[in-house]
């Protein structure tokens, strides 16, 4: 049996939690509100040192120190201004001060997000989906009818969430192909999920019995 | 001022992100990174907001002696002792910087967070028991889809299958392979593609000023 004070507190934690397969208690229930507090003060830890500190306060510091030229200050100063208002929401006065910063945080991500969707979402997909077509010589029967497959299961499944066309005919029987493929990707990912989920739990009865009763391993 | 603001400032930084991936030059590279630097110092903000509304929420129901009130007290422990320890020892170039906040994070956040999680396993057990009725021809795919996978995913399952047949003894494991690279796949990039074009339309009403949602109501 383990005579380290953490593996006895980690322990009792653990136990806390699988406390809820019985049904809830005051003790998950402490659990539970203890992990929402440290993993709260674990976020505004990783906000401060990893956010604030090398991007606002850093380059601040520096400017005035002279480490970097004095218009840096200014041109960091304009964000912190800008994030400040995010404490207008507390006024209800000025409450509507608080769209400056949410607008420019959210055309910034939309903007982001355009030519990077297109990129790595659309085109680099269809080029890894017909890419084997282009070598097809030099594939053997089973990459080629993988291929084939993979063309497919895309045009299909594409088909099924294409709804400006009725789904009728042969339209409708593609859509059909289209979610065989769909459930085939569901049970998978559901497989895959399951078997994540498995292995914590085997790592976590692991703890239990090796780390703290030393009873395995 | 109140909307029609906003409205200018999300569509001049959308479309300068936007534009700014197909014109590459150093005054672009340096405009993208000043941009996503802004964005680093304004979202942190945000995360101020969101906490001080946790706390006053728990500090309500601490003042209101509500239903189980004493573990908001818990809540305030867990979240001050965490951001005091780690806030003065803070983080170096490898990650957390050992001491009291790796000791907390490693006996306390990360069992927790595993728990959590493991826990799972036994709900998603349950909620399959009851779900996955081989009753057409969908739901017989995806339960079979869902069993071989996981047959193949365990080593058990090779262990298994080298006994009934010592022909091809990962068997279990090659049909795993091939359903993920294969029909799973294929779905899957499928549904990647029209999650994408959905994102760009969505983002394209965004920078324009059609979805306007994010504003709130109210003048």
């Amino acid at each position: 049996m383990s005579t380290d004070i953490g593996v006895w507190i980690a322990a009792f934690l653990t136990l806390c939690i699988f406390s809820f397969l019985y049904k809830d208690n005051p003790f998950y229930k402490f659990a539970e509100h203890l992990f929402v507090g440290v993993s709260v003060g674990y976020g505004i830890v990783l906000t401060i040192h990893q956010g604030i500190i090398p991007f606002a306060w850093q380059p601040l510091k520096n400017s005035i120190t002279g480490e970097a030229p004095l218009w840096r200050f200014f041109v960091t100063l304009i964000p912190v201004g800008v994030g400040f208002l995010f404490f207008s929401r507390l006024m209800p006065r000025y409450s509507w001060l608080i769209r400056y910063p949410i607008a420019i945080l959210i055309g910034m991500g939309a903007g982001f997000a355009i030519p990077r969707a297109m990129e790595t979402s659309i085109f680099e997909q269809m080029n890894g989906t017909l890419r084997p077509f282009g070598v097809i010589n030099s594939l053997s029967a089973g990459e080629i009818i993988g291929a084939v497959l993979m063309l497919i299961g895309v045009v299909c499944t594409l088909t099924y969430f294409f709804f400006s066309v009725e789904h009728k005919g042969i339209v409708g029987g593609i859509s059909k192909l289209g979610i065989i493929f769909l459930m085939i990707g569901f049970g998978s990912a559901f497989g895959n999920t399951v078997m994540g989920r498995v292995s914590l739990l085997i790592q976590r009865v692991d703890f239990l019995l090796g780390d703290w009763l030393g009873i395995v391993g | 001022m109140r909307r029609q603001v906003p409205l200018v400032l999300c569509f001049l930084f959308g479309i300068t992100m936007t534009i700014q991936y197909y014109v590459p030059s150093r005054f672009s590279e340096d405009l993208k990174s000043e941009v996503l630097n802004w964005g680093l110092i304004i979202g942190p903000f945000a995360l101020v907001l969101a906490i001080a509304t946790l706390v006053r929420l728990h500090y309500t129901r601490i003042q209101r002696r509500s239903e189980n009130w004493p573990y908001s007290i818990v809540v305030f422990v867990g979240l001050i002792v965490m951001a005091v320890v780690g806030t003065v020892q803070g983080f170096t170039s490898q990650g957390i910087s050992g001491g009291p906040f790796e000791w907390i994070f490693n006996n306390i956040q990360v069992p927790m967070d595993a728990t959590m999680f493991a826990l799972l396993a036994f709900f998603i057990a349950s909620a399959a028991y009851r779900a996955f009725r081989a009753r057409t021809l969908e739901a017989t795919l995806l339960l079979v889809a869902a069993l071989l996978v996981m047959f193949g995913n365990a080593p058990i399952g090779d262990l298994i299958w080298q006994k009934i047949s010592p022909v091809r003894p990962n068997l279990p494991s090659e049909v795993r392979q091939w359903i993920l690279d294969n029909p799973n796949l294929s779905s899957r990039r499928a549904i990647i593609m029209g999650i994408s074009l959905g994102a760009i339309s969505q983002s394209l009403r965004i920078i324009l000023g059609i979805e306007r949602s994010y504003l709130g109501g109210g003048e």
